[in-house]
């Protein structure tokens, strides 16, 4: 399609948007020597408060993804007391992962008692009760990774929960739980596709991002 | 006959010759019958009643089978020594040496040796052998789960179940059992029931039921065809009107003509113009009948079966043209042509109420099931509720080209029948709004309806009655023909047992009688000395039939072979009579 391009040069941009843009980006991913280095380079102000979290928050998401559950909720409880006990979900699923970790290495008694000791109680719950049932089906099967609930293992979803983390974690610490380049991206494609659906199906191709980026 | 120890008991002995003759020749079990081999023909005895492959006059039924499901029969009414003579005797077993063992490795809880058997039994069907092994395996998962054997359990599940690879949603409940033992109920499933141990012989049915009959006989195999037949026996008996406990296996059961009433028992003579209608109670010890002479009769319905007026019920000002029951018995509606209904005390033939419609001239009536209300239809088309009070309810117009005649309410209160068109039916659905029709292409004259909601018996112009079926989308289902209908309305009705009759009246002054399923017209019962208007069979007597005629009288029918002693003659206009006018 596209906007004429003459179009985007009356539209100024201002550099530190940019910059906050980006910023927000690499603190909102833990990529802390970037950050010194990007503001550094930018000579930005650098913004209060933000590194200093980061590092915690940065090895908790990163014990979350390997897999190591209870480190991280440890620390999770460190950094922020109630956030567990308000994000029932979340702890759910954390200690899930901690399930799935003894599976995997095949410890079936002690699979079998924290389940019992720690997930179970969630049970009473009526929206948890099929989840526990799909984690607990794991039991059933010598190799779980041919069993029906394959995807539980998977890094996709330690990486589902190591972001739900992230952005419970920031909530609490009362950042944004978004990273503003998300946003636009979001923004940009979420519009593009209403106008394209108001105008009519066949007018325009639908809006691909990849495309326009490329353009 | 070597090999036979000498020290066997002298009986034994001779058991095993008689076997062994037998052996070759009732091959039937265990081969197939071998033609033309010297050996066998002189082994084999002159074919007898005994040696047969197939017994009973149609040849159709296997002599392996039929001594197998009697000997199960046998053995599942508690004759075990029988039964196993039985197997002996034929030399049929009722089920291999395997499926003995088998058998009895469940019950004893041999699970693994149980498994062992189940690939030997002689089942080819993969998925037969891998479903009766997760239901023996689930039985082992579970006792084990009682028995506190947690890991036992769990490696049950792991190494046994889940490798069978069927039932995935199972093995997850399975597995969820495991975590939250249902005792502990921990877990808030509402799916507790089946969550458990089941006890040994229902294992053993439930596997019964998966294997093929061939390998496992079925339960209860015989008294299912037995039954079978009798069911089919009965429903084929056109005269059926007696209760099935008269059923007996010694003959095939047909009930005669004389179960049907077809002899006048009495002529009540207490009305002084046309009887036009007449209804038993829902109790069968009353019958009202409603008459030209602008009055209605309650009539009492002794234990003997004789009939005694009680109440003459006067008040009317025309000619009273039908007659409703409450559903308790104690109260009647009786509608005035064109007038007023008059509502009526059983007990004391006191009336109740009158209702009245300003300008309008009442047509029918009904009671609603709760005894609240009333209905009634006037002859500006419309339908009216009232409240027993007099206060009127709800009133419903809607297009009818027809004085509305006719009145039903289903027993459940939720539908109204009414005419709507000279040749349609409205039903007419309070709560729903809805309304459903029967169109037909005569003439409708009357309509009844069943006890059971379901049915509805139309009687048109043209002498046919048909019965439709109005549960979901109405359709006719039978028609009846036979009788005599060309200036009147005549009525018809449902009676004898489970309503299987469907009895009229005709111009013809006799009363015609079919059977309901096959529609065949099953008598025709003179007596009247003129038109017979309305008929009405007892609900709780079948073989009670009362009809009303244009000669003033009404007649009770009953068996021909009825011999009852009756009181001497009243003289309230009853006349008793006995045999044929």
């Amino acid at each position: 399609m596209d906007v004429d391009p003459r179009q985007y040069e009356h539209i100024a941009i201002n550099d530190n948007d940019i910059h906050n843009i980006v910023l927000s980006y690499l603190v909102h991913n833990c990529y802390k020597e970037t950050v010194d280095s990007f503001i550094s380079c930018t000579g930005m102000k650098q913004p209060a408060n933000c590194l200093e979290d980061m590092e915690m928050r940065k090895r908790i998401l990163h014990f979350a993804l390997e897999g190591n559950a209870l480190k991280a909720i440890e620390l999770t409880e460190e950094l922020a007391q109630d956030l567990l006990e308000k994000n029932k979900d979340l702890h759910f699923d954390l200690l899930s992962l901690h399930f799935v970790e003894l599976v995997c290495s095949r410890k079936c008694t002690e699979a079998l008692e924290f389940a019992q000791t720690k997930l179970t109680p969630f049970g009473k719950v009526q929206k948890y009760v099929e989840k526990l049932e799909d984690f607990m089906a794991l039991l059933a099967y010598e190799e779980p990774e041919k069993s029906p609930m394959f995807h539980l293992l998977s890094l996709e979803y330690r990486q589902h929960v190591a972001d739900n983390l992230n952005r419970a974690i920031l909530a609490h610490a009362e950042r944004p739980r978004y990273a503003a380049m998300e946003r636009l991206i979001q923004q940009t494609t979420a519009v593009r596709q209403c106008l394209s659906q108001e105008l009519g199906k066949d007018v325009h191709p639908p809006f691909s991002l990849k495309d326009f980026m490329k353009s | 006959m070597g090999g036979v120890e000498d020290d066997e008991p002298a009986s034994k002995r001779m058991k095993l010759s008689s076997v062994e003759l037998r052996g070759l020749s009732n091959g039937s079990a265990f081969r197939e019958p071998v033609a033309g081999s010297l050996r066998d023909l002189m082994a084999r005895p002159l074919p007898s009643e005994g040696d047969e492959d197939v017994i009973g006059p149609a040849g159709v039924i296997k002599r392996v089978e039929f001594v197998r499901i009697i000997a199960k029969a046998l053995y599942s009414l508690g004759y075990t020594k029988s039964g196993a003579h039985l197997e002996e005797e034929s030399g049929i077993p009722l089920h291999s040496s395997m499926v003995n063992l088998f058998t009895q490795q469940i019950l004893d809880g041999h699970w693994d040796e149980s498994l062992a058997t189940l690939s030997k039994i002689g089942l080819v069907d993969e998925s037969v052998i891998k479903s009766a092994s997760f239901l023996i395996l689930e039985q082992k998962f579970f006792e084990l789960l009682d028995a506190e054997k947690v890991m036992d359990a769990l490696k049950t599940l792991r190494t046994e179940i889940a490798p069978l690879c069927i039932k995935n949603s199972r093995v997850r409940e399975l597995s969820s059992c495991i975590v939250s033992p249902p005792k502990c109920v921990v877990v808030c499933s509402p799916k507790q029931d089946i969550v458990r141990a089941k006890s040994r012989p229902k294992l053993l049915e439930e596997l019964q039921k998966l294997l093929p009959p061939t390998i496992m006989i079925p339960e209860r195999r015989l008294e299912h065809l037995v039954e079978q037949a009798l069911v089919l026996q009965r429903e084929a008996c056109m005269f059926h009107n007696s209760s099935d406990r008269d059923m007996s296996l010694y003959t095939d059961h047909q009930c005669g003509r004389d179960q049907i009433p077809s002899r006048t028992l009495q002529i009540l003579q207490g009305h002084t113009d046309e009887v036009w209608f007449l209804q038993f109670s829902h109790n069968g010890k009353y019958l009202a009948s409603s008459s030209n002479d602008r009055s209605a009769i309650i009539w009492e319905v002794d234990l003997n079966g004789g009939v005694t007026l009680k109440h003459k019920l006067s008040g009317h000002q025309k000619p009273v043209s039908c007659v409703s029951w409450s559903s308790d018995d104690q109260q009647l509606l009786t509608c005035g042509v064109e007038e007023a209904v008059r509502r009526w005390d059983v007990s004391s033939g006191n009336c109740l109420h009158v209702y009245e419609k300003a300008g309008l001239g009442l047509v029918s009536c009904g009671w609603h099931p709760d005894r609240k209300w009333i209905f009634s239809g006037a002859n500006d088309k419309s339908i009216c509720m009232w409240e027993l009070g007099g206060k009127e309810l709800e009133c419903w117009k809607g297009q009818r080209t027809l004085k509305i005649s006719d009145l039903e309410v289903t027993s459940d209160g939720k539908q109204i029948i009414t005419m709507c068109k000279e040749s349609a039916l409205l039903l007419l659905d309070r709560e729903a709004k809805v309304e459903r029709y029967i169109e037909e292409d005569q003439t409708i004259t009357s309509f009844s309806l069943s006890r059971d909601n379901k049915f509805l018996l139309v009687n048109l112009l043209n002498q046919e009655i048909h019965l439709w079926n109005i549960e979901g989308e109405v359709k006719l289902v039978a028609k009846y023909k036979g009788h005599k209908r060309s200036r009147f309305v005549i009525r018809s009705c449902f009676g004898g047992l489970e309503q299987a009759f469907i009895a009229s009246g005709s111009e013809d002054s006799q009363v015609y009688i079919w059977h309901r399923a096959s529609c065949d017209l099953i008598g025709a019962l003179p007596g009247h000395s003129g038109a017979v208007n309305c008929v009405s069979w007892n609900p709780a007597n079948p073989h009670m039939l009362a009809s009303a005629s244009d000669d003033r009288t009404i007649r009770i029918w009953g068996l021909k072979d009825l011999n009852v002693k009756r009181k001497d003659c009243h003289s309230n206009g009853v006349h008793y009579c006995n045999g044929g006018t």
